[in-house]
């Protein structure tokens, strides 16, 4: 048996305990990460996170962490950006491999599961270790939102309003009070920032957050920047 | 010179129903070779007589040169007969006339038709070396494969489950050969790119000769 | 041997109102000897979809193996019936998958659409390629003698019976030319919740 051999069998093993310590570093790197909010409403989803530059020197129109994966679906995260970058890039793969089979768009729930399918495996495989990042992802399709949410484990769940990242128990609990089933995609909008702004360091500004909308009119897109300003002017 | 042919084929669908008392003849206007049109309207039928006409798809040039041979057996016999040939006889030329070509064959698929001198309606098809065929109903040319097992459906009442008389020709009226070729005609300029832009429908009766044209598909 | 002449046989489709049909004959043959009257060519897929494989019976019964494997799985990953514009996808992928060593099958799918009831009919040829936007759809050794046929009797909404007996002359008429075709028809007419299948005689020669 060569060394290479010996090992490479998986980092995720089982503790004695039933736990696996490798996933449990993953979520604490995503607990660790920039707050990220997402909101269903009931004509759209909101996917919105901080964008704080570490450094003032930084071209900060240059950093994008809310991606579209197809023309009606669009993900964000709270972790690792290299990693998350790699699953867009999957995540794109798998969205034009299914339209090019089957001509038509890839339904959201399709598309979590099989990147779901991929953080899973990060967990199982050998010589890997998982993905340091929650993703956030929001379609429209189907005639109707989703907003779903899936962790390093390769487990996913479909929500309301979620929160990702630094202080998102916090979060979690001020979403909780100001949902409602009835929200326009601009009650959302105007709940994620407020949402982010609760944990906010400093001034919340359209350069130093990023919000993506999907709506029936316009698939998956960013909010351009004077959009941003609008909003924000209405919870100063 | 080394790739030159003879022969050329320009397409085109040709068809004829013999009834009662009268023939109805048709055919298609649009003259091709290869994916070129070559003439919108060069319509297939040729008058032979008063009670023949002759109706040709194949090799644009032989079928010219064809009815010229015709046309000049037919002078002789009048010549020699003091009357115009009767449509059988026609038919009947059709033979020697093609079979003398026999090792240089007129690339084309004629058809006969006429009424006989009690105003019956005759049809006739041919092979390229003359073998003669007698029908009621005919179609040769680009189309013939699509409209073929129509007009046997409709004309010939193949597998017709309804107890309606069979409109073999001694039941089917000229206003309804006309239709019916008209449709057929319709169908194959649909989906057969040799056959369009207009067909014409030549129907004799002891009354006279009447035309008729109708628009087809002109892509 | 042409691979499509060996064992002979076709199939059509057509639209109707509210509903569509789809027919084979029943000839299976080795060359120009019949080896048997009892062979249909239409395949069930789904309560409203069927799928004609006209062509090598030996790639047909492949190829219909392979697609009812990919419709199962399709089905359970995603929980729902395929629909007919999904499935002619998943064939033409499928089909050219083989793009330099194909299955010698063409295919004719008819079906209504699960959600919207949206009648649905195509032909492809054995890469895939086919056409959509026609009312009716034709595949095998008499397809010309179909085509011409449905070109003249098919008129737009049919009525499910008046769409079997329009479908049934077409059929009839054209494998009386086809000596590869024939041996008698199965027609299947698709209506919201019921498909009605029935068998018709042909000359037998």
């Amino acid at each position: 048996m060569g060394d290479g051999e010996r090992y490479s069998f998986s980092l995720t093993t089982f503790s004695p305990s039933g736990k696996l310590a490798q996933i449990e570093y993953a979520l604490a790197a995503v607990a660790a990460g920039a707050p990220t909010i997402g909101v269903r409403a009931a004509d759209g989803v909101v996917l919105a996170t901080e964008k704080k530059q570490k450094n003032q020197l930084f071209e900060e129109d240059t950093i994008v962490k809310v991606e579209s994966v197809s023309k009606n679906i669009g993900m964000v995260y709270s972790g690792m950006g290299p990693d998350f970058r790699l699953l867009v890039k999957r995540a794109r793969k798998i969205a034009q491999e299914y339209k090019m089979m089957y001509q038509e768009n890839i339904p959201c729930i399709q598309l979590v599961q099989r990147v779901a399918a991929v953080m899973q495996e990060f967990t199982q495989s050998g010589g890997v270790r998982p993905f340091g990042v929650s993703l956030l992802i929001a379609s429209w399709d189907n005639k109707r939102p989703y907003l779903f949410q899936v962790d390093p484990s390769g487990s996913y769940f479909a929500w309301k309003a979620s929160a990702m990242g630094k202080n998102y128990v916090n979060a979690k609990t001020f979403l909780e009070k100001r949902f409602s089933d009835d929200m326009v995609i601009e009650d959302a909008v105007h709940t994620a920032l407020l949402t982010l702004k609760e944990s906010f360091d400093g001034q919340m500004n359209e350069t130093n957050i990023e919000v993506g909308i999907a709506t029936a009119k316009d698939g998956f897109r960013l909010l351009s920047l004077p959009e941003l300003k609008d909003y924000l002017k209405s919870i100063t | 010179m080394g790739d030159f042919s003879p022969y050329d084929d320009n397409g085109g669908t040709v068809a004829a129903i013999a009834g009662q008392d009268y023939v109805l003849i048709a055919c298609d206007s649009r003259l091709s070779t290869g994916s070129t049109i070559l003439s919108r309207f060069t319509p297939k039928i040729y008058p032979l007589s008063k009670m023949t006409v002759f109706a040709c798809s194949g090799f644009h040039a032989d079928v010219l040169t064809l009815i010229k041979n015709l046309e000049v057996r037919m002078k002789l016999f009048i010549h020699e007969h003091g009357e115009e040939m009767s449509t059988k006889a026609v038919m009947a030329l059709m033979l020697p006339t093609l079979y003398g070509r026999r090792f240089f064959p007129f690339y084309v698929r004629p058809i006969v038709a006429g009424l006989d001198r009690d105003g019956k309606g005759l049809v006739a098809s041919y092979d390229p070396v003359g073998t003669p065929e007698f029908f009621d109903y005919v179609i040769q040319g680009s189309g013939e494969n699509l409209v073929h097992p129509f007009l046997h459906n409709q004309i010939g009442a193949k597998r017709t489950l309804s107890d309606v008389p069979v409109q073999a020709p001694p039941g089917l009226t000229l206003d309804k050969a006309v239709k019916l070729l008209k449709d057929a005609f319709l169908a194959a300029a649909e989906r057969d790119v040799y056959t369009g832009d207009t067909v014409t429908l030549v129907a004799m009766t002891a009354k006279g000769t009447e035309t008729m044209e109708y628009q087809l598909r002109r892509d | 041997m042409n691979p499509f002449n060996y064992n002979g046989g076709v199939c059509v489709a057509m639209k109707g109102k509210n509903c569509v049909a789809i027919a084979s004959d029943h000839r299976l043959g080795a060359g120009r000897l019949t080896v048997s009257t009892d062979f249909p060519k239409v395949f069930e897929m789904g309560p409203a979809l069927f799928i004609g494989l006209p062509g090598l019976t030996t790639d047909s019964l492949t190829v219909v193996n392979k697609l009812k494997f990919r419709v199962n799985l399709y089905e359970l990953r995603e929980n729902r019936k395929i629909r007919p514009h999904t499935f002619k996808a998943m064939v033409e992928s499928m089909l050219y998958e083989r793009r330099f060593g194909p299955y010698y099958v063409a295919s004719v799918i008819a079906g209504l659409d699960p959600e919207t009831d949206e009648p649905f009919v195509t032909a492809m040829d054995v890469l895939g390629a086919g056409e959509v936007n026609e009312p009716f759809a034709v595949a095998g050794t008499a397809e010309e003698s179909l085509l011409g046929l449905c070109e003249a009797l098919w008129e737009p909404d049919l009525a499910p019976e008046d769409l079997f007996e329009t479908l049934s002359q077409v059929i009839l008429n054209a494998v009386d030319f086809d000596c590869l075709g024939g041996a008698g028809a199965t027609i299947h007419v698709i209506e919201k919740d019921k498909v009605t299948t029935r068998t018709i005689k042909t000359r037998m020669d």
